[in-house]
């Protein structure tokens, strides 16, 4: 059986594409509306538009049909140009997936085209104040009403772009499954919904997109706001982790590449002496070793959803958590290089890179933490007993 | 209104360009190439005016195997089909060659209107397209910053340094466009997926009737004799402020005559 290790000419020049338009914004763009407190929405809008941010939306809905591996490449691809976006890796990737997978015929009617196009954005939120990564600890729960309807009540915090939401999937407990290993129920929350408010957390991450804590406060849902089947909680959650993982990991690929071509180019370009700093072994090796680790990255994110693409979920899980763990640690690793590349300078904000030093710590955070992968591959790659 | 769109595979103009030392033609082995960032303009009024009629864009080019890659991006910006004249015996070819190939293919094909862009991003020479007109005997209109087609009349508005020109021509006709003329679309993710299953002919010198003699290096007009790449730019001059600072400002502007 042979393996092809290069993506496909379709899949190359929407990289191409996506880079062109991406660098028409660039980083300039995307720190000037963090700085002026305004949003990415003319990159989104015109994103969407091109269908890129819908690439992984079957066609009969609007979408292009295309994988989770295209829809990473674009957020790759926005995030080398200086502008990464985080609600890619939740609302087409985390929530498009499980409505397209899960979905009633009705809700994939009404909520996919949206999705498809970028005119429709959506959070997700799993993560609870008290249960971290714990996710058997949440206890935001959904209470059956007598019209079918629900009634929701509780919280969730580090939940991105709420503000630039229209809905909000949470994952939540139904009454009956209140306690014991989580039996997830997802639902789909109008971010006007009454009893539904929330609050920004003021992060050191230069960032359009932001953070929020949410309090649902008995809000009442309509009985078609659970999405797919009560009982498939746990199937269907698990469906959009793995693109989240994925696009988590591309999403940090892209910037590594960003702070590399930055670094590569002054090392090229700084004299001091009598030749350029990349001269130097000391400068050199480092970025050497960045580009090598980045690829390496980038080879098991693409391997994580050649996976995910063939239904081996299994497989896509192991390898979408390795991917995120070494796109989290050569973003980390990439940033921190370049910036000592650049000395003084790596620090002062002319040069672009102290504005990606906090948002390349979130990469080897979120959405699932550098331990938490450890953990899982020690107990499920190694089979070593369960620590916690 | 079928439209013929006259493209050139290019060394990325934001790369570093150079020329081949064994025959100095173009080094195509260093830099990746692309569809020339002029010609996407071309092709963007080519779509645009075909868009409201039943007509074709049909996106021609003449070069090596990787010049497909121009015709590619053409069909996944919406060109209907394409045309790629590949031969070795064109390499080197000079302005007066190309527009022979071009005038040769473009009498393979149905159309009303030819549309180039304003120059290339390598040669940068802008005769191509007037060359062409000239071979086929039809009216050209170039640097148009504002294209209208209505029936078979196409509209030119002309940018010039001293006037705007508003200029006529009835097809069948030679356009060529400017950078100011619109931006042209990204491809959008169905075009990509749409443009590998539309039909892109490829035709060689001899299918086109052209004999090698009158093509390539050896029938250029023009030799390139040596190159040199540009010197890397000297420093600056400090003028040390001991008072007159303005006064030596206003010297060295008006030394270079911008006062």
């Amino acid at each position: 059986m042979s393996t092809a290790f290069a993506e496909s000419e379709e899949r190359r020049d929407l990289r191409k594409a996506v880079a062109e338009l991406g660098r028409k914004y660039g980083r300039d763009y995307f720190n000037a509306a963090y700085r002026e407190g305004r949003k990415t929405t003319e990159l989104w809008e015109e994103a969407g538009k091109l269908g890129y941010l819908g690439v992984a939306v079957p066609e009969e809905y609007g979408g292009g049909g295309g994988e989770i591996g295209d829809l990473a490449a674009v957020c790759e691809e926005l995030a080398a140009a200086g502008c990464p976006l985080l609600l890619m890796v939740v609302s087409p990737a985390i929530v498009g997936t499980i409505i397209a997978q899960y979905g009633t015929d009705e809700q994939k009617q009404r909520w996919l085209p949206g999705l498809a196009d970028g005119t429709s954005t959506f959070a997700f939120s799993i993560t609870e104040p008290d249960a971290g990564s714990n996710s058997h600890k949440i206890t935001t729960t959904a209470y059956r009403q007598e019209d079918g309807g629900w009634r929701l009540s509780g919280g969730k915090t580090f939940i991105s772009g709420v503000d630039e939401a229209s809905q909000v999937l949470v994952v939540a407990r139904t009454e009956d499954h209140k306690t014991g290993n989580l039996k997830p129920a997802l639902f789909l929350v109008p971010t006007d919904a009454p009893g539904f408010t929330w609050q920004e957390i003021p992060m050191g991450i230069v960032s359009p997109e932001k953070q929020f804590t949410l309090f649902f406060d008995d809000v009442v849902l309509p009985s078609d706001a659970l999405i797919g089947s009560e009982d498939a909680g746990i199937e269907q959650l698990f469906a959009g982790l793995n693109p989240e993982r994925i696009m988590a990991a591309s999403f940090a690929t892209g910037t590594a590449r960003l702070a590399l071509e930055l670094a590569t180019e002054y090392a090229k370009t700084r004299q001091v002496w009598k030749a350029p700093i990349g001269a130097h072994q000391a400068v050199a090796h480092p970025l050497a070793q960045t580009h090598i680790e980045i690829e390496l990255a980038r080879l098991m994110t693409q391997k994580a959803a050649a996976l995910y693409a063939a239904g081996d979920h299994m497989g896509a899980g192991e390898a979408a958590n390795m991917a995120k763990y070494a796109a989290g640690e050569v973003v980390c690793a990439a940033v921190d290089r370049a910036i000592q590349t650049h000395g003084g300078n790596g620090l002062a904000e002319e040069y672009g890179l102290v504005q990606m030093l906090a948002g390349s710590r979130l990469s080897r955070i979120a959405p699932v933490s550098r331990e938490m992968v450890l953990n899982f591959v020690a107990q499920f790659s190694l089979g070593l007993p369960k620590s916690y | 209104m079928n439209i013929v769109v006259c493209v050139k595979y290019v060394p990325d103009a934001t790369a570093d360009r150079s020329f081949d030392s064994s025959d100095s033609t173009v080094d195509r082995e260093g830099v990746d190439g692309l569809l020339s960032e002029l010609d996407e303009y071309a092709v963007e009024q080519a779509l645009l005016a075909a868009e409201d009629g039943d007509g074709e864009v049909t996106v021609l080019t003449v070069g090596p195997a990787d010049a497909a890659d121009a015709v590619r991006k053409a069909l996944q910006m919406g060109a209907d089909k394409g045309v790629h004249v590949e031969d070795d015996d064109i390499a080197g070819s000079d302005a007066v060659a190309t527009s022979l190939i071009l005038a040769k293919a473009l009498g393979t094909l149905e159309y009303d209107l030819v549309f180039f862009g304003m120059s290339s991003t390598d040669g940068t020479m802008g005769v191509v397209p007037t060359m062409v007109a000239e071979r086929l005997g039809l009216p050209a209109v170039t640097y148009g910053s504002e294209i209208t087609v209505d029936g078979s009349t196409v509209t030119v508005r002309r940018d010039g340094d001293v006037a705007t020109e508003t200029i006529t021509a009835t097809a069948p006709a030679v356009v060529s466009v400017t950078d100011q003329s619109g931006e042209p679309r990204y491809p959008s993710f169905k075009g990509i997926m749409a443009a590998k299953k539309k039909p892109v002919e490829d035709l060689t010198l001899s299918d086109l009737g052209i004999d090698a003699s009158e093509v390539g290096l050896g029938a250029a007009w023009t030799k390139v004799l040596s190159f040199a790449p540009r010197p890397p730019r000297s420093a600056g001059e400090i003028v040390t402020d001991e008072g007159d600072g303005g006064t030596k400002l206003a010297e060295f502007l008006a030394s270079k005559k911008f006062v």
